[in-house]
């Protein structure tokens, strides 16, 4: 209690002696104009320069001087650092301190909530909020302030954690009182994220939509900026705006959430700083590559209790792996000098932070690297190095007193000096009684006391005899009280006396249980032997290695070491090349199905097909025997949701074209994997169908371990998801679903009318603006670029092509009609279950067909759905394909289309060709991929069996040349995965039995989209 | 609108129509469902029982006796198979509510009973027996104690044609440990998953439902009747078969514990994903699974790519008594895709045979009407049908002609109608 009071009387001393000039005085003043001299110290200027025995000088909360030739002028107060350090106070780069909560605005009534609730002249959309200003609603806490000193920090950035777009945030320092003096710069960054926050609006509702509102957000503020008749006025535009001049902070909850942020940093020339999440060692090249500097967090995840061998079930390898390795994340970085700041945000406890930065530090993070991380760095990242950060004449006095190495765990944080105000956390001038001594007290006999334990908790023991008794002791100042109970006495002794040094004695007077009043002494006798635990020599943590993706199934990359990548390619163990030899190969050209071929792959592409080829003796190649197997093209899944990220539905409007899948593809999605196991390699990954006119969609190859990027398929034409019918309308979406329009198939007409002939202008517009000259442009009227619009108005122009969702004849006939009198084409009907109806109308426009084999009665419009409809779509001559919608369905595609055979008599070539060349042709891909043909991209599946058979099995899945799954190896890979956990697991049991906490497992499911599925939450969409 | 619902549920369902004839089908291969194989057979059906089971190659027959012989050279014949843990008949179209009638409110619903709102005209059962799926357990879902099933042949004019074995067993879905709640229902959108809080509480009221019904049942004098305890006579007595709804494995180790006490004689897991793990504990318990869908994923990203295919194979392999079912998603119009669910256990580890086995005699041995159907021997019931080919494949799953108790079945459906009608409109062949 004394000790709060003294706390308190300090706080009111400090705001006193720092007041602010423009304010009122009630009292007297009490301006404070003196030096402090902190002298014989060994002072850390930045984490590259200390310099022993020097002298730091500060004024009026500014450092005046420092160095070892400083001359202490006189009248200074003076503390004399003999054996003590001095570092610059701590930076973090990403709080939220003393912000008020975030709360939403509650919504008015259940249902959509269309459009923003927020009252003023603001932009359309809740969470883009870019007129906030960190600074503004800064306000000091004295709780958390204190909490981030005892750190070692000096000053944090702060903002308002919400929205996508989250204004400015500031730099303010960790002293406490008016805010006045707190704030070391009020607009040091802008603060951007992927996540809507506390907005209600429905829109984004998925992560390409938030993805999407940020582009166009950057379109409408540069437009805004050059539109000078400012007919619309707009504060957020306006805001966001000159939030651009800012160091720009993106923040990211995942690796390839990092990749993605700094996509649209490419596309808008912003070199984004990016707040990470902790797993960027997970993907080192590719976050290397976007060359920008990161701000980590050290928020270690907890090791599951693993007990119960079935509960552990429930945790994934990802998870166990990345609590084996998270630690290593920032040596990781380091060595492969990505530059990165260190955080405490996103810890439970901010206790765990020293815990775990030397946790880091063990893992190989250099102590340099580390303090830099927390001063240099995040200085420089916003601009205040000439503030805080390192301790030069003319800084800020932000610094800390130690007893030593920052980094040790003996070390002793003393003080915490910020601005000028010194902060205690443990008082230096405590004498350290800590040792053996000869101890009298009531009897004469001497025994002996032992003193251990911390400076400010004190462990004692009494040896009586053979008897070792507890004691108790405090030590405040030069008082010493004693108490404890001897196991021959009833009741407890309790002795108090002085302290005197060197050598130090103790004496004084006490009371025996009876109350006798007793003299007493110790004096020192020997220093503590310390004691050397078995376990103390630490030896270097182990772990496992990186998989690519970072989940089961994956591979580690051959050539990293210790997380760098050799670059120079090892042929002996890569080969370049693959002949499959005496194998039946379907090859979906006029050649048909050709039995005892040996096939040559090279390159990545399809080199030759012959009766008997021999293996080149120049290139290494790998021999697979092919007898009795069979080999077609790969598969081709032309309606496909696996592999998406957070959301595979933005359907909150009636259109969002400006949505993009490419956006999100998710490459680490284990049914990548099941799905090779089924033949496929390559699928167009579809927006949902919640609405009209959907998003943008991704043709990717299935190159399980790659990246996002690099799982495009190169070049392939632009796709955009229509839909049509019950999920438009939203049909099946319960009772309060009955506001967004449409609600009936005649509002989708109209919606298709509307936005095509707005897309219409938006084209003619852009057209005319383009071809102005530079100097029209600047004076004339600024042309908005709207992506939703530049979409629609690309088909249009045949660059971009439709795949609709569409059930029964009725819609599918006016989809046909609204594109013939508006000039453009539906690529391929997708679902299109009634096709068989309107063949006719399909055929004569040469429009496509990509159908299920044998859904129906799932819903009203699936009614009269028929399984011979693929079959009879082909026999109309409809380029006809059979697609999965599904993960699991996915998997098996061969089998639906060997449905056609049954349905409807469709020859086994001709099925075949629904899941593998017809999906190419729908997808313009048909030059690259889809049959056996030399020249072509070597896209090629081995079957045990006839491939349209319930019985084949696949037993490699080839991509450019390249297996990527392998059917002897996933036998490997299983047993592999056990071992991997099994080890995990001994070390998790371990660390149970040291007394670490551990979290209970529960199940996890990842969530597999189908056409209708909307998110709700779509950042904690896994 | 109502005039649209109307002449929705007008339906024409073509029923087999009464037929004595007596059949001899020749030369085809016989798989009799009973893990073996007859390459050249001779089936005689009389009297709607198959009178005749022989080896072409060894028996002499006349064929004078039979009314009609039909020459099956090259094809296949299947006893029929058949859908345990089925949905069809009590609903129509998924997304339209008033279809559905497999799920009434409330918790413990033993009383509850399928048959009365299976449907005998709905027309998903035509095209589930063009695919040679003869028979069904019709089954309710939801609640705790979902209630009662019977078994039905898929051909009648009513329900009360349609029965095969009223009222067969007693369905109850294990709590689970650990669940995820419903955040909205509309869009299907779960919250993670947590602890259930309610496990003790909804495993006491099982245990309450169970003691209570065995106690009545075992009452000479009843005081006044209850309806639910009543309807569970049949598991006390070994008349009746319990079905266990679960998957996981804790929750069925909990499940065989608590049927233990009970001492009931006829048991079966229904689901059992996780049942390979626990093999020793259902076969010293006797208790068989119907297993889950085989065209499924693995629920874990590190479970065996493959999990859901072999787990037929797995169980084959430990000695548990298996039969396979469709139940999720679309699962009544997926019913005709049972056989192909054979076939994928046939890919991935148990013989062509054993798989035929697992949709045919073994299904009929866990319902319990393993003594008068569920395989082509004599004696049973001639509900039989003859395919082109191997009818668990996909390509050559062909079913030419089928019958049903001695009659044989229209095989027509409006798929196939309609199928019809545009080709014609089409001018195609």
């Amino acid at each position: 209690m004394k000790k709060i009071l003294l706390l308190l009387f300090t706080i009111v001393i400090i705001t006193a002696s720092v007041a602010q000039e423009t304010f009122p005085v009630n009292g007297t003043t009490n301006k404070n104009h003196n030096t402090y001299a902190f002298t014989n110290a060994t002072i850390v200027i930045n984490a590259d320069e200390t310099i022993a025995n020097a002298t730091l000088l500060i004024k009026e909360g500014i450092i005046i001087g420092v160095g070892t030739k400083v001359s202490v002028p006189k009248g200074a107060v003076v503390y004399d650092l003999k054996g003590k350090s001095i570092y610059p106070a701590l930076i973090d780069a990403y709080t939220s301190y003393g912000m008020a909560d975030v709360k939403p605005i509650p919504r008015m009534y259940p249902g959509p909530q269309m459009e923003s609730n927020i009252k003023g002249a603001y932009g359309w959309n809740q969470s883009i909020r870019a007129d906030v200003e960190g600074y503004k609603l800064f306000a000091d806490n004295v709780t958390a302030s204190e909490e981030m000193r005892k750190m070692g920090f000096g000053a944090v950035l702060t903002f308002e954690r919400d929205g996508i777009v989250r204004g400015s945030a500031a730099v303010v320092s960790l002293a406490d009182g008016k805010e006045n003096n707190l704030i070391i710069s009020d607009r040091a960054a802008s603060m951007l994220s992927f996540d809507k926050g506390t907005s209600n609006q429905d829109y984004p509702s998925s992560l390409m939509g938030a993805i999407a509102l940020l582009r166009q957000t950057y379109l409408d503020a540069s437009w805004y900026k050059s539109d000078k008749t400012k007919k619309e006025y707009n504060i957020s535009l306006d805001a966001f705006n000159n939030l651009q001049t800012l160091p720009q902070i993106f923040e990211t909850t995942d690796k390839l959430s990092a990749l993605r942020a700094d996509k649209i940093g490419d596309e808008f020339k912003t070199k984004y700083i990016i707040k990470g999440c902790g797993n960027e060692y997970q993907r080192l090249d590719d976050i290397k590559a976007t060359n920008c500097k990161f701000i980590i967090p050290l928020n270690f995840p907890a090791a599951y209790d693993v007990e119960d061998a079935y509960d552990v079930e429930n945790i994934s390898l990802a998870e166990m792996k990345h609590w084996e390795m998270a630690p290593v994340n920032a040596f990781a970085l380091e060595k492969n000098y990505i530059p990165f700041a260190i955080t405490t945000a996103d810890l439970k406890d901010k206790k765990e932070f020293w815990k775990n930065l030397r946790k880091a530090i063990t893992y190989g993070l250099s102590e340099k690297q580390a303090l830099k991380a927390l001063t240099t760095i995040p200085a420089e990242m916003l601009n205040v190095a000439d503030k805080i950060g390192s301790l030069k004449t003319g800084m800020i006095a932000n610094f800390i007193i130690t007893s030593g190495n920052l980094f040790e765990e003996k070390t002793i944080l003393y003080e915490n000096w910020i601005q000028g105000n010194p902060y205690k956390i443990n008082d230096y001038n405590t004498i350290d009684v800590r040792g053996n001594y000869d101890f009298s007290y009531s009897t004469k006999n001497i025994v002996q006391l032992k003193i251990e334990g911390e400076i400010d908790k004190l462990k004692g023991t009494v040896l009586i005899d053979t008897t070792k008794t507890p004691v108790n002791i405090t030590v405040l100042g030069n008082n010493v009280s004693i108490s404890f109970n001897p196991k021959n006495i009833t009741g407890t002794i309790r002795l108090s006396g002085n302290i005197t040094t060197e050598p130090i004695k103790m004496a004084g007077k006490g009371q025996t249980p009876d109350g006798d009043w007793v003299d007493w002494s110790a004096t020192y006798k020997s220093a503590l032997v310390p004691v050397v635990k078995k376990d103390s020599v630490k030896k270097p943590p182990t772990f496992g290695k990186v998989i690519y993706p970072f989940c089961a199934y994956g591979k580690p990359h051959e050539d990293e070491q210790g997380f760098i990548r050799e670059k120079i390619k090892d042929y002996k163990k890569e080969y370049d090349a693959v002949l499959i030899k005496h194998v039946t190969v379907w090859t979906n050209e006029q050649e048909g199905i050709l039995k005892n071929q040996d096939v040559y792959i090279t390159e990545g592409r399809i080199v030759r097909i012959a009766d008997d080829i021999n293996a080149p003796k120049l290139a290494f190649a790998k021999v697979i025997d092919g007898t009795g197997k069979h080999l077609t093209a790969g598969i081709i899944d032309e309606h496909s949701h696996i592999a998406i990220y957070a959301g595979v539905n933005e359907g909150t409007q009636a259109s969002s074209a400006e949505v993009r899948i490419g956006d999100v593809v998710y490459s680490e999605d284990i049914n990548i994997y099941r799905q090779l196991s089924g033949g496929v390699t390559a699928a167009q990954l579809l927006h949902g169908s919640a609405n009209p006119i959907g998003g943008q969609s991704a043709i990717i190859k299935l190159r399980w371990g790659k990246s996002p990027e690099e799982m495009k398929f190169e070049k392939a034409d632009g796709y955009i998801k229509f839909a049509l019918g019950e999920n438009v309308k939203q049909s099946n979406w319960g009772d309060f679903n009955t506001v967004r329009y449409p609600q009936s198939r005649m509002g989708v007409e109209q919606v298709y009318y509307d936005y095509f002939i707005r897309a219409k202008e938006y084209d003619a517009k852009q057209k005319a603006f383009g071809a102005m000259s530079d100097k029209e442009k600047v004076n004339g009227t600024p042309f908005r670029r709207d992506l939703e619009l530049e979409a629609l108005a690309e088909i249009l122009n045949k660059k971009r092509f439709i795949t609709c969702h569409s059930y029964v004849q009725s819609e599918i006939n006016m989809l046909m009609h609204v594109g013939d009198s508006l000039g453009f084409q539906v690529n391929t009907f997708t679902h299109i279950l009634e096709g068989y109806k309107v063949a006719d109308k399909m055929k004569a426009r040469n429009i496509g067909g990509s159908t299920f084999s044998d859904w129906w009665a799932y819903k009203m419009e699936v009614k009269e759905a028929i399984p011979y409809n693929a079959s009879l779509m082909n026999q109309m001559g409809i380029v006809t394909a059979i697609n999965s919608d599904d993960a699991e369905m996915g998997r098996r595609l061969n089998q639906e289309a060997a449905k056609s055979v049954k349905y409807g008599g469709t020859s086994e070539e001709d099925a075949l060709k629904m899941v593998t060349l017809n999906p190419a042709k729908l997808l313009h891909i048909d030059k690259k991929v889809g049959s056996i043909k030399v020249g072509k991209d070597a896209d090629v599946v081995l079957w045990s069996d006839n491939p349209l058979s319930i019985y084949a099995k696949v037993e490699k899945t080839i991509i450019d040349g390249i297996i990527y799954y392998d059917s002897e190896d996933d036998a490997k890979m299983r047993v592999e995965i056990q071992k991997e956990r099994a080890r995990i697991i001994q070390k998790m049991l371990d660390e149970k039995k040291g007394g670490t906490p551990v979290v209970k497992p529960l199940p996890k499911k990842q969530k597999l989209y189908g056409c209708d599925d909307l998110e709700t939450d779509y950042m904690n969409a896994d | 609108m109502k005039k649209k619902y109307f002449t929705l549920i007008i339906f024409i369902t073509t029923v087999a129509t009464a037929q004595n004839k007596s059949v001899l089908i020749i030369n085809g291969i016989a798989h009799l469902g009973t893990d073996s194989v007859i390459q050249n057979s001779i089936i005689g059906i009389k009297d709607g029982k198959i009178n005749l089971v022989a080896d072409a190659t060894t028996a002499k027959i006349d064929k004078a006796v039979y009314d009609e012989v039909i020459d099956a050279t090259g094809k296949s014949i299947y006893p029929g198979f058949i859908a345990p843990n089925s949905t069809l008949g009590l609903t129509e179209i998924e997304a339209v509510r008033a279809t559905n009638d497999f799920r009434e409110i409330g918790t413990t619903l033993p009383n509850i009973r399928s048959l009365i709102a299976y449907n005998t005209d709905s027309k998903i059962i035509p095209t589930v027996r063009t695919n040679g799926i003869l028979m069904a357990q019709i089954t309710p879902r939801g609640g705790l104690v979902s209630g009662t099933s019977s078994i039905v042949v898929l051909d009648g004019w009513n329900w009360e044609d349609a029965a095969y074995k009223v009222d067969d067993g007693i369905h109850i879905n294990w709590p689970n440990l650990v669940g995820r709640k419903l955040i909205d229902e509309d869009n299907g959108t779960y919250g993670p998953y947590e602890k259930n809080k309610e496990y003790n509480r909804q495993a006491n009221e099982l245990k309450k439902l169970f003691d209570d019904a065995k106690a009545y049942n075992e009452t000479d004098v009843k005081e006044e009747k209850n309806l639910r305890f009543e309807a569970m006579k049949g598991i006390f007595a070994g008349t009746q078969t319990l079905f266990i709804h679960s998957d996981k494995v804790k929750e069925i180790v909990e499940a065989v514990n608590f049927v233990k006490q009970y001492q009931l004689k006829r048991v079966a897991l229904v689901g059992g994903k996780d049942s390979w793990m626990v093999t020793d504990l259902l076969k010293q318990n006797n208790i068989a699974v119907v297993v889950s869908r085989t065209h499924d994923l693995p629920e874990h990203p590190e479970d065996d790519i493959d999990l859901p295919y072999k787990l037929p194979y797995l169980l084959q392999k430990a000695g548990v008594q298996f039969c396979l079912n469709n139940e999720g998603g679309m699962e009544a119009a997926g019913t005709r895709n049972l056989p192909f669910l054979a076939g994928t256990a046939a890919a991935y580890g148990l013989t062509k045979e054993q798989a035929v086995k697992a949709i045919t005699l073994s299904t009929a041995k866990i319902l319990g009407i393993d003594k008068t159907t569920g395989s082509l021997e004599t004696g049973k019931d001639a509900t039989l049908f003859i395919s082109a080919g191997d009818a668990l494949d996909m390509r050559t799953n062909n079913v030419e002609k089928a019958f049903i108790k001695g009659k044989s079945i229209e095989l027509d459906n409006e798929q196939k109608q309609l199928y019809l009608k545009y080709k014609n409109k089409y001018g195609l062949k």
